[in-house]
C-alpha cells in the first residue's frame, strides 16, 4: 500500500469516527458508507460494498439511544476492507468481517474513555460553568472534539496496521476461509433480523417486515 | 438569521462534549451562545443564561434544535429562571423518545435497508451516495425545523410540537424501515453468498437460521457479535482439529 493510500485510509476513518456521534452523525460512519468509500480509496470498490454490506448487517442491530454504549463500526469497516481488498472475495469476506466485527467492539470501550476524558475536563471547569463565564463552554466542546480526533485515530491507527498485518499472513486453507464466511454472514442475519424484530414491538410492524421480506424474495425469483 | 444559522452549525457538533453528568449540556450551551447575543448589553443576564445553558440536557441530538430555540427565547423574553430550568427537564424526555423513533429507529434503517437494495441490484456507489445525501438534507431540515419553532414558541414548545407532523410521522417511519429490511435480507442473503458454491440453498438455509434465531430472542437478546466470534472459533478449531 502506498503512503498517499495509507494517508487517505487514515484520514476517512478518522473523518467517519467523528461522524459516530461527535460531528454530523450523517450515516458516513455507517459500514455500508465507510466501506464503499474505503473500497474506491484501495481501488476495489467492489470488496468495499461488500464488507460493508455485511458489517452493515451488525450494524442494523444498534439502536444508539441515550447513554447505551454501542460499537463503533467506521474505522473497523475500512480496516475489514483493507484485509479483504484485491482478495478472492468468497475466502476474504468471513475473516475481513470477523476482524470489523471484533474492532467495532474495541471502538465500543474506546467511546466509554472518551466520555471519561470529557467528563475530567467538565469537572475541572464546572464551577467556572456554573456562574456562567463566557467562552467555558466553547472550550470544554472543543476539548471534546479533539479528544475524539484522537480516539478516532488511535483507533484507525489499531485496525489498518492490524489488517496489513493479517492480510500478508497466510493462516487459512480455501475451505476454512469459505466456512469463516458463511459463519460471519450468518451472524449477520441474526443481528439483522433480530434487531429489526425486537425494533418492531408489536405484530403489526412484524407484519410489515415479513412483508418486506416477501417482496424481496418475489425480487429474487423474478431476477 | 446568522444567529440562527451559526447555532444549526453549532448543533451539528452538539454531542462533541457528552459526558454522563450533563449529558449534551454543554453542547446545548454552545449551541445557544449565538442565539444569546443579544443579551450582551446586559452582564448580569447574560451570565446568568449562559449558567442556565450548560446543565444537564439530553434529548435526539436533530430535534435538540427546538430546545435551544426555546430555551434561547425564554432567556430573551426574561422568563425566571427556574422556569426555563423546568422547561429543559421537560423537553428533554419527549424530543429524545420522539427523536429515537423517528431517526434511529426508523428513517437510519429504512436508508441503509434501501441503500442495501440499490446495492444488490447493481446501483453501487452512486446508490449509497444518494442515500447519504438525502439523508442528510433531511436530518438538516428537521433541524432547522426545530430550531424555528422553538425560538417561535418559546415556553408553548412543547404543545407546538405535539400538534405538528412529528407525532404522526414517527411511527410511520418504523414501518417503512421494517418493509425496507426486510426487502433487503433476502436479496442480500443472495447477493452475499453467491459464488459460495450453492448460492441459493445456503442462502434459504442462513436466513431460515438466523430469522428462526432472531424470533426466538426477541425477549432475551442474543450478542449477534458475540456469537459470530463464538461460531468462528469453534468453526476453527473444527478445521485445523481435521487437518
Amino acid at each position: 500500500m502506498s503512503d498517499p493510500t495509507l494517508a487517505a485510509l487514515m484520514l476517512w476513518a478518522i473523518v467517519v469516527g467523528l461522524d459516530l456521534a461527535s460531528v454530523l452523525q450523517g450515516l458516513l460512519n455507517r459500514p455500508l458508507v465507510a466501506g464503499a468509500v474505503a473500497g474506491v480509496i484501495l481501488g476495489d470498490p467492489g470488496a468495499g460494498l461488500r464488507i460493508g454490506a455485511a458489517l452493515e448487517l451488525f450494524a442494523l442491530d444498534v439502536l444508539p439511544v441515550g447513554a447505551s454504549r454501542y460499537p463503533d463500526y467506521g474505522a473497523a469497516t475500512v480496516a475489514a476492507v483493507v484485509m479483504a481488498a484485491h482478495e478472492p472475495w468468497v475466502t476474504a469476506l468471513g475473516p475481513a468481517v470477523l476482524l470489523g466485527v471484533m474492532l467495532a467492539q474495541i471502538g465500543s470501550g474506546s467511546i466509554v474513555v472518551h466520555r471519561r476524558v470529557t467528563a475530567w475536563a467538565l469537572r475541572r471547569t464546572a464551577a467556572a460553568l456554573d456562574r456562567g463565564e463566557p467562552g467555558v463552554a466553547t472550550r470544554v466542546h472543543v476539548a471534546g472534539i479533539i479528544a475524539d480526533l484522537l480516539r478516532s485515530g488511535a483507533l484507525a491507527a489499531l485496525g489498518i496496521g492490524l489488517a496489513t498485518w493479517l492480510a500478508r499472513v497466510p493462516w487459512l486453507d480455501l475451505a476454512t476461509a469459505r466456512a469463516l464466511t458463511i459463519v460471519a454472514v450468518a451472524g449477520g442475519f441474526v443481528a439483522a433480523i433480530g434487531g429489526a424484530l425486537r425494533r418492531a414491538g408489536t405484530a403489526r410492524r412484524i407484519a410489515w417486515f415479513a412483508g418486506g421480506m416477501a417482496l424481496g424474495v418475489l425480487g429474487l425469483a423474478l431476477r | 438569521m446568522i444567529g440562527r444559522a451559526r447555532a444549526l452549525l453549532r448543533l451539528v457538533a452538539l454531542q462533541a462534549s457528552w459526558t454522563y453528568e450533563r449529558m449534551q449540556g454543554i453542547g446545548i450551551a454552545v449551541a445557544m451562545e449565538p442565539l444569546l447575543e443579544p443579551l450582551t448589553p446586559y452582564p448580569e443576564r447574560a451570565r446568568a443564561a449562559r449558567g442556565r445553558s450548560a446543565q444537564y440536557f439530553n434529548a435526539h441530538p436533530f430535534l435538540a434544535g427546538a430546545a435551544v430555540g426555546a430555551l434561547a427565547r425564554a432567556e430573551l423574553d426574561e422568563e425566571p429562571g427556574e422556569r426555563i430550568l423546568r422547561l429543559r427537564t421537560a423537553l428533554s424526555g419527549p424530543l429524545g423518545a420522539l427523536g429515537d423513533q423517528l431517526f434511529w429507529a426508523g428513517i437510519v434503517p429504512a436508508t441503509m435497508g434501501l441503500a442495501l437494495i440499490a446495492v444488490t441490484l447493481g446501483g453501487g456507489l452512486g446508490a449509497v451516495a444518494l442515500c447519504v445525501l438525502g439523508y442528510n438534507l433531511l436530518r438538516v431540515l428537521v433541524t432547522w425545523w426545530g430550531l424555528r419553532v422553538g425560538l417561535a414558541h418559546g415556553l408553548r414548545v412543547a404543545h407546538a410540537i405535539s400538534e405538528s407532523w412529528l407525532p404522526k410521522a414517527a411511527p410511520r417511519a418504523g414501518d417503512v424501515a421494517a418493509v425496507l429490511v426486510g426487502a433487503a435480507v433476502p436479496l442480500l442473503a443472495a447477493w452475499l453468498l453467491r459464488g459460495t458454491g450453492q448460492p441459493l440453498r445456503a442462502s434459504v438455509l442462513v436466513v431460515a437460521g438466523a430469522a428462526l434465531l432472531g424470533a426466538l430472542t426477541i425477549r432475551r437478546p442474543l450478542s449477534a457479535p458475540a456469537l459470530t466470534i463464538g461460531a468462528a472459533v469453534l468453526t476453527l478449531l473444527w478445521r485445523w482439529s481435521a487437518a
